[in-house]
């Protein structure tokens, strides 16, 4: 890369000249290259670290069993290392950015159109036409070609010469911009995401409920309707909540969702993920008040006492006590013999402990659906079963960026190769019978833009009838068996 | 349903001998023929002296327009097995090793009948077709109770992202295999000064562009992969081995299109890189091998 930075001066400070030698550390594609290359390292040996390749390792070489522990010990991913390479790309694309927009846009607006001789004679590639007419009339035929294999052309006269400067898809230069800043954008959006978003595990909600999301947002979510289907097994086949989500109050959406189908509202997602069933409990004192009313969620633990049942416990400061609920054990494939309550469907079985500080013995009864009992000044009611969702939220505001980022990476990279930059220069001179034009690709090293040169060279030699003498860098001859070429320029030198 | 898979595996077993048939062409045409003259000249003391001097030639023409035409067919037939799973299947046949194989064997044979066309050179064949060859190969291999049609796990169950996602892997590791074939006969020309091979600035310019359509696929792979993983498992990207893998890779990528532009590294160097960016392809692709994860499914693991 050209740098357009370092001109160095014998007055500068210290300062100044580390800072240049920073920034032209950061602006080196040589630098860039090993920074790459390194990440790409450290990406090895983390996906390394998820297979079985370093174990096989350590059992073929025994004395690397050290350093295979510390492999697997080490989470690449999450190391400062890791975020250090990042940044320091982050940064050097910045810097290259910067340093290469000005002098790009240079080149695309205002391209030099002088050519020299020297430069002309110099060329491993150029195409020279010896022809008859005037150097106007050569010139216009020139440009008429170049035109129609939609160049851009500039020209130039100086004394008797004009001088051609022709390029295309000179814009798609500035397609490697939008590409490099992509890749920053990533980084920035995977910032963002980790910082203030959250992905929330569980989100118990029982048919007919609402709860907030909470974690700063305005969130709320409703399961209206909640369907399940079994296998005759009895393992849960297919289910789906149609749930509505409120943001401040206000219904934005209503879906609904099943695991693998979820919902998206602005930057949070919503997945369903399980389902369980729950029971509706109340609790009043002796004097009818009542301490808790609400649904205890079963499912997400075991009793102790019968390892298979669904189980759910509340805390009721109220009450003073813990209450936990256990609902029969409905999956045919449990061992029977561990079940020792034997609840039948419509039964829970109750147990009343008494929260730390008071010395009260658990109380624990049967109870059917619709039943109040009484147990030890409190009274304790079972409405009905409901059944619930377990949710999953996802909230992140990074994605806005990340879809941003991933247009630009796309975008940019489809410009970059699919338009790429071409030009030719030319001279138009006075020559023994006429005018001589002789072109030269700016394509060095670049097998498709001399061969894009030879097809224009090809469309110009059938408009003037002149067949030109052609300069080709030894060990090209494959450009004659190319069949896109109408008609490949022969030597006649 | 039944005939159906049963005529896709038969056209998937013409696609392989053609194909088999196709890279041996394509071999004979590619290494060359070489002739031996020589020359007896008389010297003043009046002994002679033989010289014998090295010259050679492409190969036979015929072979590289055989070589072509059979691939042409295992292209073909490939096409139709795939086309025949896939109605019977009613889904874009990628879901386990087997369709996502056969799929990359009608993906790689196309990418390279492409390239031929464009450059107007059969000697990649060599290399390409076989390499679509050994995939056939592998196929074969298979446990064959992949050879049936299942229905999907609920993850997978096809999404045009999870299409989109595949079929943009499947492509994008087609045109790798092109820009190594490329990488390794610009090797080859260059260390044995093969002349008979394409020049050495085409073949640069073939591992380029091939990289050019790959590597912009492949950022779709892990755009497309975590926008997937999105709707599936919660989390855009979570650092799983098959993501890691396909990152190593594009970063390899990455690389090669970064040393075209030094001046030292255009050449043998990069050719290297583009060696080594087709390792991780295949570190890639055959990973569930080695992996656990979340995308450890597809038939094999
Ligand atoms: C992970 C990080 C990076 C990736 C994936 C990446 C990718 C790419 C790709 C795909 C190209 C090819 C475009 C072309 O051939 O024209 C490219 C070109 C280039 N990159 Fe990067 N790059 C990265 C970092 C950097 C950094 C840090 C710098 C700055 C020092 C840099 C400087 C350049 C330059 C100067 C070019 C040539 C552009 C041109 O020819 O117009 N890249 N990069």
């Amino acid at each position: 890369m050209t740098n357009a930075t370092a001109q160095l001066s014998p007055s500068r400070s210290p300062m100044e000249m580390a800072i240049d030698r920073v920034w032209r550390y950061f602006c080196s594609v040589r630098a860039a290259i090993a920074e790459i290359a390194f990440l790409a390292l450290l990406v090895l040996i983390g996906t390394l670290r998820g297979s079985s390749v370093p174990e096989s390792l350590a059992n073929g070489v025994p004395f690397l069993r050290p350093l295979v522990d510390r492999w697997y010990a080490w989470d690449v991913f999450r190391s400062p290392v890791f975020a250090a390479v990042l940044a320091l790309l982050a940064i050097a694309i910045a810097v290259c950015t910067v340093n290469r927009v000005p002098g790009i846009w240079q080149t695309i607006n205002h391209p030099r159109i002088r050519t020299s001789h020297g430069y002309l004679n110099g060329a491993d590639t150029s195409a020279t036409f010896n022809t008859n007419s005037t150097t106007d009339e050569l010139a216009g035929s020139y440009e008429a070609t170049l035109r129609e294999k939609r160049f851009r052309v500039l020209t130039e006269r100086i004394g008797t010469d004009t001088h051609v400067y022709a390029d295309k898809n000179r814009y798609a230069r500035m397609g490697t911009f939008p590409f490099h800043l992509a890749l920053i954008l990533l980084l920035v959006g995977g910032i963002v995401g980790a910082q203030y978003g959250f992905r929330e595990r569980e989100f118990i909600l029982p048919v007919g409920d609402t709860r907030a999301v909470g974690h700063g947002t305005d969130l709320s979510i409703e399961l209206v309707r909640f369907q399940d289907s079994y296998t005759p097994l009895g393992t849960a086949e297919e289910f789906e909540s149609e749930i509505i989500i409120y943001d401040g109050g206000e219904q934005v959406r209503r879906e609904t969702i099943s695991p693998n189908d979820p919902v998206s509202y602005r930057t949070a997602t919503v997945y369903q993920t399980s389902l369980g069933h729950g029971s509706n409990m109340r609790v009043t004192d002796d004097t009818g008040v009542e301490l808790y009313n609400g649904t205890v969620d079963v499912g997400l633990f075991n009793f102790a006492g019968n390892p298979d049942s669904p189980a759910g416990y509340v805390e009721i400061p109220a009450a003073g006590v813990t209450m936990t609920v256990v609902a029969p054990d409905i999956e045919p494939f449990n061992a029977p013999e561990l079940d020792t309550l034997q609840l039948k469907n419509g039964q829970m079985y109750v147990m009343l402990q008494p929260l730390a500080g008071s010395d009260a013995g658990p109380q624990e009864f049967v109870i059917d659906q619709g039943q109040s009992i009484p147990a030890g000044g409190l009274t304790v009611s079972f409405d009905r079963e409901v059944q619930w969702s377990l949710l999953q939220v996802a909230y992140n505001p990074g994605i806005p960026i990340f879809a941003i980022a991933s247009f630009l990476l796309i975008g940019g990279l489809a410009v970059t190769f699919y338009f790429p930059l071409r030009r030719i220069r030319a001279v138009i001179a006075p020559g023994p019978q006429g005018a001589t034009l002789t072109a030269v690709p700016l394509a060095k090293r670049d097998w498709s833009g001399k061969r894009e040169f030879f097809q224009t060279v090809a469309a110009l030699e059938s408009g003037l009838g002149v067949t030109p003498r052609v300069k080709k860098p030894a060990g090209s001859e494959d450009w004659e068996h190319v069949p896109a070429t109408p008609s490949a320029p022969s030597s006649t030198g | 349903m039944e005939t159906l898979v049963k005529l896709s595996f038969y056209c998937f077993a013409a696609s392989s001998v053609s194909l088999a048939a196709s890279a041996v062409s394509y071999i004979a045409f590619s290494v060359g023929r070489v002739r031996v003259r020589q020359a007896t000249m008389a010297t003043s003391t009046g002994s002679t002296v033989t010289t014998s001097r090295a010259e050679y030639f492409p190969g036979p023409a015929v072979a590289g327009r055989f070589g072509s035409m059979l691939a042409g067919f295992g292209a073909f037939f490939a096409l139709l097995a795939v086309l025949f799973r896939g109605i019977a299947a009613e889904r874009v046949p990628l879901s386990n090793m087997f369709e996502f194989s056969l799929t990359f064997t009608l993906a790689i044979s196309v990418m390279y009948l492409i390239f031929e066309r464009a450059y107007g050179t059969r000697q990649l064949g060599a290399i390409v077709v076989s390499i679509a060859f050994l995939m056939t190969v592998y196929i074969w291999m298979l446990p064959t109770n992949l050879r049936e049609v299942d229905p999907l796990i609920p993850a997978l169950q096809a999404r045009p992202i999870m299409t989109a996602h595949v079929s943009s892997a499947i492509f994008a590791y087609a045109t790798f295999a092109v820009s190594f074939a490329a990488g390794a006969l610009f090797l080859v020309r260059k260390k044995w000064n093969a002349r008979w091979l394409p020049s050495l600035e085409m073949l640069d310019d073939i591992g380029f562009r091939a990289v050019t359509i790959g590597f912009p696929l492949l950022s779709l792979v892990l755009i497309l992969g975590s926008i997937w993983a999105h709707d599936a498992w919660g989390v855009y990207w979570s650092w799983d081995p098959k993501e890691t893998s396909a990152l190593f890779t594009w970063l390899v990528y990455a690389v090669y299109l970064h040393t075209r532009t030094l001046r030292g590294w255009r050449g043998s160097r990069s050719a290297w890189i583009l060696m080594f960016g087709f390792a991780a392809v295949l570190f890639t692709y055959y990973g569930n091998y080695f992996f656990g994860g979340l995308h450890a499914y597809g038939g094999v693991n």
